[in-house]
This record gives structure tokens, sequence and C-alpha cells, in this order.
């Protein structure tokens, strides 16, 4: 019996931890940022290309980590919690006011004017990183809401939708999608029911909005019957997907998407993910904006501020951390590298510099928020804590419209005591 | 040491009139103490604070980013009167583990029995059935389950040969929660490894004698096999329903981190979770991790308890 | 120990050739079971193994096995498309796992002959402490024990994954041993302790031979599940460089942007291979059977 094995094992063990230990990188005296975002490796390859770019510029070194949207928010908040938050955090306009109130990011109002050059940043975009009038956050790109459109489905159907379309048309049009297309089984539109950035466009354009300033619902129980009502009309005269379809998306990848699934011939999606879209997608994309409520109403867009990058309130190089958002945001190398895939740079500047060199796609993305016209509208607060929860609950509100399991009359006032429940639950803490 | 030692009852210290001295007490209990002296460290050292602190946790409001704050087990009660999340992901959680748990046992235990018999490619087979396992729950299983039980993927398609239409399993809320719990019974490979280690330990010559005695097959089965397989059993069926209680991946993936469609996937480590981590309740996901282990535990206790009158320990 | 080949009740050669007749057929009908009953296990898993073949595009929209173009594409952009090759991650896997085995079957063993063998006081109430670290949630400790961790500095190492091991933190495992030791005969202890042996001889000498079915299935086990481990490394590990196998198929996928599926089955495949490979090689272990030998000593 080989157990003899079992001390030489242990001995190996114990060397290899001792290995293992060493593995903790040395990180109290060189100049190091540890560097937190969320995206895919097309992300990772372009940031890393600027800290390259910065460790070749000023000797700082990163300690760069990045992982899916899903996984991030556990991460960081164990991290946090742990009191070991990194120096550079990749934020996301749902989160920044609930880590800027409870002080896990630090105001960078300091550094501005001197290590964060902002004078020709967008204004509006400067603001949506601002909490209780402190800057925490710098918009790393604009984006706006966006349809993605499969425009050889649509050529195919003889169906046309433009700026003008509004949900009033859509039944026409389907009927004419319908009876057109020759691929089995696709509709015009994705059920957008439990879709929060489309009920929000939608409210928008009807004098309404989804949040109060002071995190309040900004909707009534009229509204939402309304919303319910509109695509349970939509669902029966078969211009969006069944339910059954719509349920797979449940909001973790883009390969989910009714679009990419071949259900429906566009989806709700946003501005800076044409070209994410695209590489999955085995028809020629484009762009279009969410349907008019109805002809002539407008203002339902944003120019929404796509991530931030802010700094951890308990890093030891915040003036360092700054500096190297500046050059991420100003460096004309940088922000080549970087193009349009995290949104529409904010500062003139870039966006003057790298506007020659974008592919085509990047330009339909860059032009496109440049030219929404009447259908932006302000950019509204920033949304309340438990904003996610109540997004949450309008998806499995609408499945249960959907399902046949709630009328519309009656999911209405229901949402609205959900959504009530919710945002009150989050003033308590 | 005595030769009673190992076997000895330490009452025999009281009996001897009451009187016992510490290097008694010290040879009688040093052994045991000194083989689980790596686990009471790692029990007190790395386990006990973190299970304290929990507790602690469950009676406050924690939301990862400030220190927690005492709400006198306003948690508990919200959970126990006014949560019907929480209702619904103990539905969800209790009819996974009452469907799941006896079935993957009962498929484990057939292969098992099958495999036992000796036959050619025994290992082959042993190493397919134990593949789904070895996946473990990963991100990879869960796209896949989705495509095979979509409603224009290959369960539907295989139904339809013969004839049969198929509903979209996976994105249906009626059916849901059953395409996971074919996902858990898949994967009995863990469990029938679990038996064949069992199957292997019974002594061949009870077999030989049996049936020199001309017992059947079947007769071995129920009077050797199955009487001695009882630690192994009890074994497996307090652990898989310990682990169905606790499944969490698989739902997490399938039904991206939301427990839809309509919350039928809502399992209660997935609930859980989402107050943890999404919604940045932690204390609120204390009180309910809790409450999860005292159901888990009321049940491990009551199935100790009733163990004597069914599990055959052979001393 | 006999050399078990395969078979277990052994044939009644003074059966009649009727009764033999009908072994065959049982055996024949076992075999179609067992074959049917392989594909449908295996099914997912050739699906798995075509997608990584196939173009992007097609992995989500072709019906049949058979992929229309074969490249290997998806496995060089999987292995080398992160920063870091994946063998790195490969072998950070192996260390953590070989590592946790050598931990495991050492003081699980250890704690789980006290248990099952020993008597002293208060004994029940350490048995029952111990099931209970088994049913709590692992998200629930996760917090307080991060905390513990970064305090004792040991977050971005591999010690808070594989000190545990050494401390038999997995109940399961422990709680897996005592079952199979209770079913090893007394008898054995005893005769081994009228020969003068001490509990650590009987352990080391006795029990632990006549254990190699459940110590090679705990070994099996522990490796597959450091394996296939995901957030304790999420949590501990921030240097890409020290992630592990699971960590590094997370990075394909994300919800914002687009995911590479096929890269992701590729690398799951190649990940398989290595767990395969150890069951394989353990599972002979398996085979053995112990009760028989020690009786007739």
């Amino acid at each position: 019996m080989d157990f003899r094995l079992n001390r030489r094992h242990f001995l190996m063990g114990s060397s290899a931890l001792a290995a293992a230990g060493a593995l903790s990188p040395a990180f109290a005296q060189d100049k190091r940022l540890r560097l937190l975002f969320w995206g895919g490796q097309a992300r990772a390859d372009r940031t890393y290309g600027v800290t390259d770019l910065y460790t070749k510029a000023n000797g700082v070194a990163f300690d760069g980590e990045f992982m899916a949207f899903q996984d991030y928010w556990p991460k960081l908040g164990t991290q946090v919690a742990g009191g070991n938050a990194p120096d550079v955090i990749q934020m996301d306009y749902r989160y920044i006011v609930e880590y800027a109130t409870r002080n896990a990011i630090a105001p960078l109002d300091e550094f501005v004017g001197k290590e964060l050059q902002l004078d020709d940043f967008d204004k509006d975009q400067l603001d949506g990183g601002k909490v209780d009038g402190k800057l925490y956050g710098i918009s790393l790109g604009a984006n706006s809401v966006a349809m993605m459109v499969n425009t050889a489905a649509m050529t195919e159907a003889g169906v046309a939708i433009d700026r003008n379309t509004s949900y009033e048309d859509m039944a026409a049009l389907a009927e004419k999608f319908n009876a057109g297309t020759k691929r089995a089984g696709m509709r015009l539109l994705a059920d957008g029911s439990g879709s929060e950035p489309a009920l929000e466009n939608w409210l928008r354009q009807r004098g309404k909005a989804l949040y109060t300033a002071d995190g309040k619902a900004a909707f009534d129980e009229k509204d939402m019957s309304e919303w319910f009502q509109l695509w349970a009309d939509l669902r029966k005269a078969n211009v969006c997907v069944a339910p059954e379809d719509q349920a797979l998306d449940a909001n973790d990848s883009i390969e989910n998407t009714m679009v990419i699934l071949g259900k429906a011939a566009t989806t709700y999606a946003n501005s800076n993910q044409l070209i994410a879209f695209q590489k999955v997608a085995k028809d020629p994309l484009d762009m279009a904006n969410f349907p008019r409520a109805k002809a002539g109403a407008g203002g339902g867009h944003y120019r929404k501020p796509s991530m931030f990058f802010s700094v951890g309130a308990t890093s030891q190089a915040k003036s360092e951390a700054a500096k190297f958002i500046n050059f991420f945001i100003t460096d004309p190398d940088a922000t080549k590298i970087l193009g349009v895939e995290r949104g529409i740079p904010c500062k003139s500047s870039t966006r003057d510099v790298i506007a020659p060199t974008l592919d085509a796609q990047s330009q339909v993305a860059l032009n496109f928020v440049s030219n929404l016209g009447d259908l932006l509208g302000a950019l509204p607060p920033s949304p309340p804590a438990n904003a996610g929860e109540v997004s949450q609950a309008l998806r499995t509100k609408s499945q249960e419209v959907a399902f046949g399991q709630q009328s519309p009359a009656d999911a209405g006032p229901a949402f609205v005591q959900q959504a009530t429940d919710i945002l009150a639950r989050a003033k308590k803490s | 040491m005595t030769a009673r030692a190992i076997g000895a009852d330490p009452a025999p210290m009281a009996r001897a009139g009451g009187r016992w001295t510490w290097s008694e007490a010290w040879r009688r209990n040093a052994p045991g103490y000194l083989f689980l002296l790596p686990w009471f460290i790692g029990f007190f050292g790395l386990t006990l604070g973190p299970i304290l602190t929990s507790l602690y946790l469950s009676f406050t409001d924690f939301d990862l980013l400030t220190p927690p704050r005492l709400n006198n087990a306003a948690n508990y009660i919200r959970i126990f009167t006014a949560d019907p999340k929480f209702v619904q992901s103990m539905k969800v959680t209790i009819f996974f583990v009452l469907f799941s748990v006896p079935l993957k046992l009962a498929f484990a235990l057939a292969v098992a029995l099958l495999l036992n018999r000796g036959m050619r490619g025994l290992p082959v087979y042993r190493a397919i059935f134990y593949l789904p396992s070895l996946l473990g729950a990963s991100v990879a299983i869960a796209v896949l389950w989705r495509q095979l039980f979509a409603r224009d993927g290959m369960v539907n398609h295989v139904l339809g040969l013969v004839g049969i239409e198929g509903p979209a399993w996976i994105s249906d809320p009626r059916y849901s929660l059953w395409t996971l719990v074919v996902l858990s019974i898949w994967q009995f490979g863990s469990p029938m490894i679990i038996f064949l280690a069992g199957l292997r330990q019974i002594p061949q010559d009870m077999y030989e004698a049996a049936s020199l005695d001309g017992a059947s097959r079947w007769r071995q089965f129920w009077k050797i096999t199955l009487p001695l397989l009882t630690p192994v059993v009890f074994f497996n069926a307090i652990i898989q329903t310990i682990e169905g209680f606790k499944s969490f991946t698989p739902a997490f993936i399938i039904s991206g981190g939301t427990g839809n469609p309509i919350n039928s996937t809502l399992f209660y480590t997935l609930y859980l979770y989402q107050e943890a981590f999404s919604f940045f309740r932690m204390g609120y996901a204390s009180a309910l991790a809790w409450i999860l282990l005292a159901i888990v535990a009321l049940f491990t206790a009551f199935s100790f308890l009733t163990s004597r009158f069914w599990v055959h320990y052979d001393s | 120990m006999t050399a078990e080949a395969a078979s277990a009740p052994p044939l009644d050669l003074a059966a009649s050739p009727a009764q033999r007749w009908r072994k065959r057929v049982f055996g024949v009908l076992a075999h179609i079971v067992l074959i049917g009953a392989s594909i449908v296990m295996l099914y997912p898993l050739l699906w798995m193994l075509s997608s990584s073949f196939r173009p992007e595009n097609e992995i989500f929209t072709a019906t049949s096995l058979w992929p229309s173009s074969f490249s290997l594409d998806a496995y060089f952009r999987g292995w080398s498309g992160l920063r870091v090759p994946f063998s790195t991650f490969f072998l950070n896997s192996l260390l953590i796992s070989v590592l946790s085995i050598a931990g495991n079957l050492i003081t699980c063993s250890l704690a789980a002959f006290a248990f099952s063998r020993l008597e002293f006081w208060g004994k029940n109430f350490w048995f029952a402490m111990m099931l209970g670290t088994l049913m709590l949630p692992y998200q629930v400790t996760l917090i307080p024990q991060y905390v513990l961790f970064h305090n004792l500095n040991w977050v971005n190492t591999y010690l808070p994954l594989v000190v545990p091991k050494f401390l038999a933190a997995d109940a399961f495992f422990i709680f897996l041993m005592v079952q199979f030791f209770r079913g090893i005969p007394k008898e054995l202890d005893e005769a081994a302790q009228m020969d003068g042996c001490s509990p650590w001889r009987i352990y080391w000498k006795v029990l632990l031979p006549l254990s190699m079915p459940v110590l090679a299935t705990a070994a099996i086990f522990t490796f597959i599940w450091t394996w296939d481990d995901f957030f304790g490394p999420l949590i501990y590990l921030s240097d890409i460089r020290t992630y592990t196998v699971q960590l590094g198929l997370r990075t394909f996928t994300d919800s914002t942007a687009q995911s590479d599926w096929g890269g992701l089955f590729a690398m799951s495949i190649l990940t398989l291979l290595p767990v395969f490979v150890f069951f394989l090689f353990f599972q002979r272990l398996l085979i053995e059977g112990i009760a028989t030998t020690g009786m007739k000593r």
C-alpha cells in the first residue's frame, strides 16, 4: 500500500502552500492602481490597451480585473465590505447613488480643473455623475436606448419603420410583415412589456417618468394598466412574440434576445451595443429609435451615461486614479483604442479626434445619438435605490399578464403597489 | 491503554464511585480529541466565527457598504408575515426536493446494481453515467439545457417524431421547474458512485453462502444487499436532500438569476442570493439562511432519530 | 485483497442450461438498456462537443449534431484569446485540486475515525455541530469569512481555498467516511487491540487499507468539486494570473456584450478532460472489495 506517499504529499503540499502564499503580489512599494470593470474580452482588450499606454507614459502599473456584469456586483460589494475596494471602479448609473451615499466611492470635485480637465465635457453627462451636488463619477460615454432592427428580414417582408413609427402603427405594419415574411415564426416586435427602458421611454413621451427626484414612483395605476393593455392587444394581434419566447430573454446575454434568436425582427437594446449585436447576428442589423407612444409624441429618449469611472473611498492613490481617468477620456491614442465601445465620448475634443477613425457601424452609433432630434428629452434624475428590484418586479408582472395569470386592469394597480412597497423599503435603510 | 479503551464508554468513570483523575480523563478522551484536532482548529478558527456573525447579521440591516444596524428581528417578522416571495421560493424548493431526490436515488441505485453485476465494459459505462456529474454546475450546461428544452429544441424534436407537440419547456412557467428536476436527475452519477462503493464493500462470501443455500437473486437482494446498503442509502438520502435544499447554480444560470418565468424557478437560495447581492440586504438574507438551516436541521435530526428503525450497522 | 476484475455474485455453474440462457438474455437486455441510457446521458455533452467545432453564429441555430464545417478556431481562441494562456488556469486549478485532495483525505479520515471508532466526552454534540456546518448555504458565511480572511491577509492567495481542506472543513466527507467506517466490522479493531495496537495504528494499519473505495470516492469528489468551484475563486482571487479554470470560463460570457460561446464550449470540453482522466484512474480503486479478506484473517 502506498501510504508513505501521504507524508510526501504533505511535505509537497506545505511547500506548495508557501509558494502559493508568495504569489500574493507585493503591493505596497511601487505605484500600482487596482482597476475593476465589467465586460467581455473585447472590452478588456481595449481597456488594457489603454492601461499599457498609461504605464508606458507614467510608470504606474495596473492590477486589472474584469468579469461579467452579473458577477461584478457581488464581487465589488464583497470587496467594499471587506475594506478592500479597488482604486478605479467602473460604476453604473443605477448604483452610483447607493455607493455615493454609503461613502464607498470618493467625491471627485477636488480634482476638477487639476487632474481632471473637464472644460469641454458635456454638461448633462457631467451632471449624471453627480449625487447631492457632488461629483462621484466621470461618464465614460453616452448612449441612449435603441431598437436593433434586422434589415434583411424587414426588406424581405417589404416593411420599414422610420423615426415616426408609433405603437399605433404597429398593428398594420405587423399584418404586412406577417403576410410578407418568409421566416417562419418571426414576428415584428419583441414583447417589451417587461422592459423597464421601454416603459420609461413610453411614460416620458406622455409627460410622465419612472421616478421622481425624491425616489418615488412617477407613474400611476392608469398608466400601468394602459401599458399592459397596449401589449396585451399587440400580443393578440400577433405583432409581438409569444410569452414563452420572450421568457427566454432573461436579460443576461445578447444571444438570448429575440432578434438574435430569430423570433422577432426588432428588439430593445442600447445604442452602444450595435457592434456587439452584429457580431452574433447572421443578418445585417441597423438601429432605430423606440416607437413613439402616438403620432407626434417625443421626448422619450435621453442621453444616458453608459457607465462611469469612480474612485474607491479607501483608495490610497486618489489623485493618481483621477489622473488615469482623465487620461482615459482625453488622450488621443487612448480614446482611439477605446472607440465608442463604452458609448459616445463626452468630451467634444475627443469626439473630434476619434470620429475619422471609426468604422462604419461605430459611425452609425455615433450619429444615432446626435440625430435623435425631437425624440430626445431631458436626463431624468438618477434612479433611486431599489430601482433594480422594481425593474425585476416589472418583468415578473409582465410575464403574469402575458401568460394570462392576471388581467391588465388588475395588473396595473398591483404593480404600482409592488413598486411603492419596494421603494419604501429603500427609504428605511 | 487498556484493551477496553476504544469501545469504552466514558460512563464507567462515574460508575466507579464518581472519583476520577485528570490523567484518566486524558487517557480516555485524548485519542478522540487528538484525531479531531484539525477539525477543531478549522471549526473554531474558520467556521464558528463566520457562522455566529451571520446569526448576528440576521438581526440587523446590513447593506454591505455601511456597518450593520440592529433591527429587533424585523427581518424574521417580515419573512413570516409579509413576504410572498419567501412563500413562493419555499414552494419551489420543496417541490424540487420532493421530486428530484427520490428519483435521483432510484436511478442511482438501479444503475449501480446493474453495473455491479459485472459485465464487459463496466468501467466504460460507469464513466459514461458519471460524466454529467463531472460537469457540475457550469455555464455550459445551463446553456445546453436551455437549448435542449426550448420550443424548437431537441427534446421537442424527439417528441415530434412520435407525434407529440411539446411546449416551450424552459420558458413556460408550468414546466420550467421540471427541466431543473430533470437536470438534477441527469446528474445521478454522484450518488451512483457512492452506491457502487457501498456495494463493493459487501463481502462476497455472504452471496456465496446464500447461493449455496439456494436463495434466489431476488431474495439475495432483499435479505443481503439492501440491509447492508442501508447506511449508504441513509447517507445519500440525507446528502441529496441537503444539497437539494441548497441547490443554486442551475437555477441561477438557466433563469439568468431571475427565478423566472414568473418566479417558477425561484429557488430558496436564489432568492437569498438576490436579497444579499442584488438588493444589498445582507441582514435579511442571513435571516433567510438561518431559517433554511433550521428546516434542514430539523429534517436531519428527524432522519437520524428514525434511522435506528431501518439502518443496519455492522456492529 | 482479491483482484476483483468485474463480477459480483458469481455464476452458479450448477445451474441448468435454461437458467444460464435466462441469465444470458438478461445480460443482453441489460446492455441494451445501458446503451440506450448512455445515449440519453451523453447527448447534451455530444452537442457541446459538436458546438465547439462550429462557427459562432451556427451554434444556436443548427439542429443536427454533425457540424456543417469543422474548425478548431474556437479552441485556439479560447486557449490564447485571454491575456493569459488557458494553460495557466489549468495549472492553477490543478494545484488547488491536488492540495485539496491531500487535505481532505488526511484530515477528514482522521475526524471520521474519531467519530466512528472512538469514544470521548461530547462526541454526539460535536457530531451534530459537524453536520450543522453542512447545512448552511455558503452565501451566508461568505461575507464574514471574507472579512476574516482579509484580516489574515489571505485574500488574493490560494490560502482561503486550500487551508480549510487541511482543517477538515468538508463535513460531507467526514459524514461519508463515518458511514463507511461503521460498515467495517468492529471485530477487526478489537483483534488489533488484542495485539496491542494504539488507536493510531488501528487507523493507519487496519481501517485505512480497508477503506480504499471510500477514499477513492472522496478523492474523486474533491477533485471535481474544487475543479468546478466558481464562487470561492471569484471572491478571493483578483490577479488574473492566479485564476482557476472556472473563472477563466466565465470571462467568455457577459451580458452587456458579445459572448464567445464557441470558446466557452471548447474550453469546457478541455476542462472536462482532466477531471475525466482523474476519474478513470481512481475508479479502479473502487473495484477492489474489502471485508472478505479481513474476515478470513
